[in-house]
């Protein structure tokens, strides 16, 4: 966990973020005897991955001013696909899993190519995808949970000798690869040009159709892997999963300094927000807060995040 | 000031970063047409703005009917009897036809819309400016550019007005419509409403207005009955000089290899074919007037638009290639810099460093890596010899001024290292001192052997730094002149000589040749 948090500290914009995780972590941990265990850990750590995987996707499409709706339905339904493949068809998982992949990365490119090439809002392609995939999560799995069994669990379950899970380390991957990706890299640069001033980047020689494309078709392969990561942690294809989860992944996003207008964004500080998201869900309901209640608190938590990091980047610019 | 006047506007002063409007001095009587002509920039529109409401005068006095008028706004030129019908059109696509016209006061019934009346009188207006078979209740975005120009006409005259202002009403309209709307104002007049008219085309101004005042530079140089004044005595006082003066700023020009070469190219927005060739260590220049279709030429050439005929090749160490889109234009040498540095070129809210650093150095992959100590000293290095102002180059550009952005905007090709900058107004909105050192940036780079294409309003500007100009006159090319030739009023009669060509008193002041310019 303190190496977690050491990477975001020397990642993150400022200390912001961290600053706040850690006054969450040490409130939870006064109000609640609990709280420091290994059981809210263990708890903490395996809700992450998927939204980990979602949030990064969803962060580099806010980069370019777009929006992903679908992430949420998309992993539902890459994780009935695995179920399908695996139980019904008799698939190896290996098998299952990449199909789940595909899934994802082609529903992902369906919104990339309407949205780049035929000029369509991302809100209102990604919110028909959001329909859609969910509707063909219950008709793969005939609106019942497939129970896969217990080899997709390893996935989510600690690795011996290790301590932590294969899932949650390669979210950590990811997050380390995109953030270096997007930092780094011409393409990062260009991504980041596209949201702030598309005609400017146009008049640079940037297309920005084929980036906004690909930003699509990576957020719904990421989608595709937090569907497999989620059947392992369920061990069964629920066509339910993911429910809502793309407001959780614009909520991270957004905590974590990216902005909805496009050209502004960090996946450490996404990442922060997904840790955020998660000890404020396990520490409130450790202190015994009511599930309306929670709802509530995490709902005034996001607004509250924003309304500071508004105020810190004028604060930021004016001096 | 006489009694009569309907306008009368002294020593009128206003500026933005310099003056734009210098002690104006105007007077309009009831019933006159006056026509106000001038060169792009001499502050036709400042005036006509301030009058309107949207601007406010920074010192004189402006009269309507013997009081005085101060507008704090649209609304009060609305009371005080001042229509107007912008040059940019202002018609909300997505209402009618008919709520357009009567957009200021829309008849009621209760507490909805009187459709009928509404429709009843925008029918009686769109047939008097001659939108015979157009539907009031229609959407004005189904509405074409010229049938627009006629409903913003309409939009205007809908009010009785002491006052009517047009600010190149005609520009998108065919001859016939033209007329037609001329014999309104002429009506009107006769009616008792006085009328300002800006356009361009000065066989129009002659024919159609009472008087003609010149504006240059924002001084109000001549103010003359039509019926004394020729097209020519008009160009002379717009541009002040009847020899050019330029300071020469002209070295050998090096080696000619065509490095880009143009032919017979039409896009959506250039219908006349245009060939044109660019050599190598040269600084070619493109005037023309407001809408002639500059900035149209440059996209082109940059691969921005698609064409509809010709082609564009980029001629490089021999190799032949088609420019067909952006992209490829950047990557074999060629960057373009938009006529508005905010909208096309900025990013804004992003680093200085990162607005010089995209596109990048050619030949950088995607996934590469990029060294950030290396980008740091070439932007270091780019700051120092532009003397871009700044604190930082993490400076966001949104904080540096207007000149430091656009020297931020030429660094960014400097960095890539292009061959050909395609420039469309390159000091627009910048100071003398950061004019001057684009000036001497250009020529240096022509001593390098990069080519530079650039578009200009300002003809002072284009003698002064380049080698030879080109004039677009209604998007079409119509001549080339050398330095040798070069004369501010000969090319600013050629920048008028399409508009004016429908005159038969008045033949085109270059033939087109049949060899590229």
């Amino acid at each position: 966990m303190t190496k977690i948090l050491q990477s975001v500290g020397r990642h993150a914009e400022n200390n912001f973020i961290l600053a706040s995780l850690i006054l969450l972590i040490l409130f939870f941990g006064l109000l609640s005897d609990n709280f420091f265990s290994v059981i809210t850990l263990t708890t903490i750590l395996n809700q992450l991955p998927a939204l980990t995987f979602v949030t990064v996707g969803m962060t580099l499409v806010l980069i370019v001013a777009g929006i992903d709706l679908s992430v949420g339905s998309v992993m539902g339904f890459c994780a009935a696909v695995v179920g399908v493949a695996a139980v019904a068809w008799g698939l190896p998982l290996w098998a299952a899993c990449l199909l789940g992949l595909g899934t994802g990365l082609i529903c992902g490119m369906l919104n990339g190519l309407l949205v780049a090439y035929f000029a369509l809002p991302s809100f209102i392609v990604t919110l028909g995808m959001l329909e859609m995939a969910r509707g063909l999560a219950y008709l793969t799995t005939g609106s019942q949970t497939m129970y896969i069994g217990s080899k997709i669990q390893s996935l989510a379950l600690p690795l011996p000798g290790i301590g932590v899970s294969a899932a949650l380390i390669s979210a950590i991957v990811l997050v380390i690869a995109a953030q270096f990706v997007l930092t780094r890299t011409v393409l990062g640069r260009y991504l980041v040009a596209i949201g702030t001033n598309e005609q400017a980047a146009r008049m640079s020689g940037i297309d920005p159709r084929p980036y906004r494309l690909m930003v699509l078709a990576v957020s719904g392969a990421l989608a595709g892997i937090a569907g497999i990561f989620n059947a392992a942690y369920l061990g069964s294809a629920d066509p339910n999963a993911g429910i809502g989860l793309e407001l959780s992944a614009i909520a991270a996003a957004v905590i974590g300094g990216t902005s909805l207008m496009g050209g502004r964004g960090s996946i450490i500080g996404a990442f922060a927000g997904v840790l955020i998201i998660a000890v404020l869900q396990n520490g409130l309901a450790q202190i015994g807060v009511s599930e309306p209640t929670k709802r509530i608190i995490t709902g005034a938590v996001i607004i509250i995040a924003v309304l500071i990091d508004r105020w810190r980047v004028k604060h930021a610019s004016a001096s | 000031m006489t009694e009569s006047a309907r306008l009368s506007i002294s020593s009128l002063d206003k500026a933005f970063a310099a003056p734009v409007l210098k002690g104006v001095k105007l007077e309009i009587a009831g019933g006159e047409v006056h026509a106000i002509v001038g060169e792009n920039g001499a502050g036709k529109s400042t005036l006509v703005n301030i009058l309107a409401g949207n601007l406010r005068k920074d010192g004189g006095e402006i009269r309507l009917d013997g009081s005085i008028y101060e507008p704090q706004g649209p609304r009060d030129s609305y009371a005080a009897g001042i229509a107007c019908a912008a040059q940019e059109l202002s018609s909300i696509e997505t209402l009618s036809v008919a709520e357009n016209i009567s957009l200021r006061a829309l008849p009621r019934k209760g507490l909805a819309i009187d459709r009928k009346a509404l429709n009843a009188r925008a029918i009686k207006l769109v047939r008097r400016v001659g939108l015979q078979n157009i539907d009031p209740a229609s959407p004005a975005e189904t509405l074409s550019l010229a049938d627009r120009q006629l409903l913003e006409f309409a939009k205007a005259i809908s009010i009785d007005c002491r006052l009517l202002i047009l600010d190149e009403p005609t520009a998108a309209l065919t001859a016939p419509q033209a007329d037609h709307l001329h014999s309104i104002v002429a009506d009107l007049a006769a009616a008792g409403t006085s009328i300002i008219y800006i356009s361009h085309r000065l066989d129009d101004v002659l024919s159609v207005a009472d008087k003609v005042s010149v504006l240059r530079d924002g001084e109000l140089v001549l103010t003359a009955s039509t019926q004394q004044t020729t097209i020519p005595d008009l160009v002379e006082a717009m541009s002040g000089r009847s020899q050019s003066t330029s300071a020469e700023r002209r070295d050998s020009v090096g080696d000619a290899r065509v490095v880009l070469n143009a032919t017979d190219l039409t896009t959506d927005d250039l219908p006349y074919a245009t060939s044109l060739v660019l050599r190598s260590g040269e600084i070619v220049g493109l005037a023309g007037l407001a809408g002639a279709g500059r900035s149209e030429l440059l996209s082109a050439l940059f691969g921005l638009v698609p064409l509809t005929g010709g082609a564009v090749q980029r001629i490089d160490n021999g190799k032949e290639q088609a420019v067909l889109n952006a992209g490829q234009a950047v990557s074999s040498g060629i960057a373009f810099l938009g006529e508005d540095r905010q909208s096309m070129g900025l990013f804004r809210g992003q680093s200085l460093l990162i607005n010089m650093m995209v596109p990048g150095s050619a030949g950088l992959k995607m996934l590469q890596r990029i060294d950030s100590k290396i980008e740091r000293s070439a932007g270091a290095q780019l700051v120092e010899k532009l003397s871009i102002r700044c604190r930082d180059l993490a400076q966001d550009v949104r904080e540096l001024s207007g000149g430091n952005q656009q020297k931020a905007l030429l660094a960014r090709w400097l960095h890539r290292d292009s061959d050909i900058l395609l420039l469309d107004e390159p000091t627009r909105g910048v100071d003398v001192r950061t004019k001057n050192s684009i000036y001497d940036l250009l020529v240096s780079l022509r001593q390098k052997g990069k080519t530079i294409f650039m578009a200009s309003s300002e003809i002072e500007e284009l003698t002064t730094v380049c080698d030879r100009i080109l004039v677009l006159s209604d998007r079409k090319l119509v001549r080339s002149f050398e330095r040798s030739e070069y004369s501010e009023q000969a090319i600013l009669a050629a920048a008028f000589s399409e508009f004016t060509a429908s005159v038969a008193r008045h033949s085109p002041t270059g033939s087109r040749d049949a060899s590229p310019l």
